[in-house]
């Protein structure tokens, strides 16, 4: 780009397709916390409902535990995207408050579940079906959305079942609407 | 004649107001990301970037990544508005 006179449709010109080369750019890999994330909160949600079901074990909320070395995971990760990247969208600084914040509500909401009566799985399940369903707003991808959906509605069921099949109900709601469209996602990064 | 506003001298210069229009559209932008798009040298981007900064259009941070240092640009509010009054200007030309 040389140096010179520029006329006012030029410099209309040259902002407008400078905008558009902006706006192309967000960065990939949403995909992985959503598979991570996905069959940890899967996996620890089975298990927890197997040992309080069907077995005697006293704690089973130890299963719980497998969410810390993933936060770790997912920390790493996202501190190597975020050096990776040559530009940070206005969307990827939104996409990444979105899910921030909800990790914020995550804890409060883990703080006080025994004022929820325990029923903090049912809010938890409600917490992500709006990370997901906003995540797919902002990516325009439509599996995400109905994600979110479905997770809204495993909210519901699990306001209307037992502590113990709540953790059924939420394995089950994360592997439809989080998990799945995760996969998907995945699909279309490629 | 009361359309027509000097344009900004800092904006009306073809790579600095490329610079500025690419770094409105996004969070932060490196260096890297800038010469690619606005297809500048190494060399004359440095000094337009500069003369922005100078201006507090523009915020320069200088960093390391690992041992690779790295330049990364973000537009101000000042740059924000700056723009905005060059944009302005430009529509009393057009109109």
């Amino acid at each position: 780009m040389t140096e010179k006179n520029l006329s006012e449709k030029e410099s209309l010109a040259l902002i407008s397709s400078m905008i558009s080369q902006a706006k192309s750019n967000y960065q990939k890999g949403g995909s992985f916390y959503f598979l991570l994330w996905g069959w940890v909160v899967m996996v620890a949600n089975l298990t927890h409902y197997y040992l309080d079901a069907y077995t005697d074990y006293p704690h089973p909320y130890y299963v719980w535990a497998v969410t810390i070395p993933a936060g770790i995971f997912s920390a790493i990760y996202g501190i190597r995207q975020k050096r990776k990247a040559l530009v940070v969208s206005h969307l990827d600084k939104l996409y990444g408050q979105v899910w921030m914040s909800i990790g914020v509500a995550l804890i409060i909401i883990l703080m006080f579940m025994n004022k929820l009566g325990y029923n903090h799985n049912a809010v938890i399940i409600l917490l992500a079906a709006i990370g997901t369903f906003v995540s797919g707003s902002m990516l325009k991808f439509n599996p995400l959305k109905i994600g979110g959906m479905l997770l809204a509605l495993s909210s519901v069921i699990c306001f209307n079942v037992s502590i113990t099949d709540q953790y059924l109900v939420g394995g089950i709601g994360i592997f439809a609407g989080y998990l799945i469209p995760g996969y998907l996602l995945k699909g279309k990064e490629k | 004649m009361s359309g027509f506003k000097p344009l900004d001298p800092l904006l009306h210069s073809q790579l600095r107001l490329a610079v500025v229009s690419l770094l409105l559209g996004v969070e932060s932008a490196e260096f890297t990301f800038i010469k690619e798009k606005t297809g500048a040298t190494a060399g004359n981007l440095s000094v337009q970037l500069d003369k922005l900064s100078e201006a507090k259009y523009i915020e320069v941070e200088k960093a390391f990544k690992g041992k690779k240092p790295v330049t990364t640009c973000k537009i101000t509010k000042t740059g924000v508005e700056a723009f905005e009054a060059y944009v302005n200007a430009l529509k009393g030309y057009i109109e």
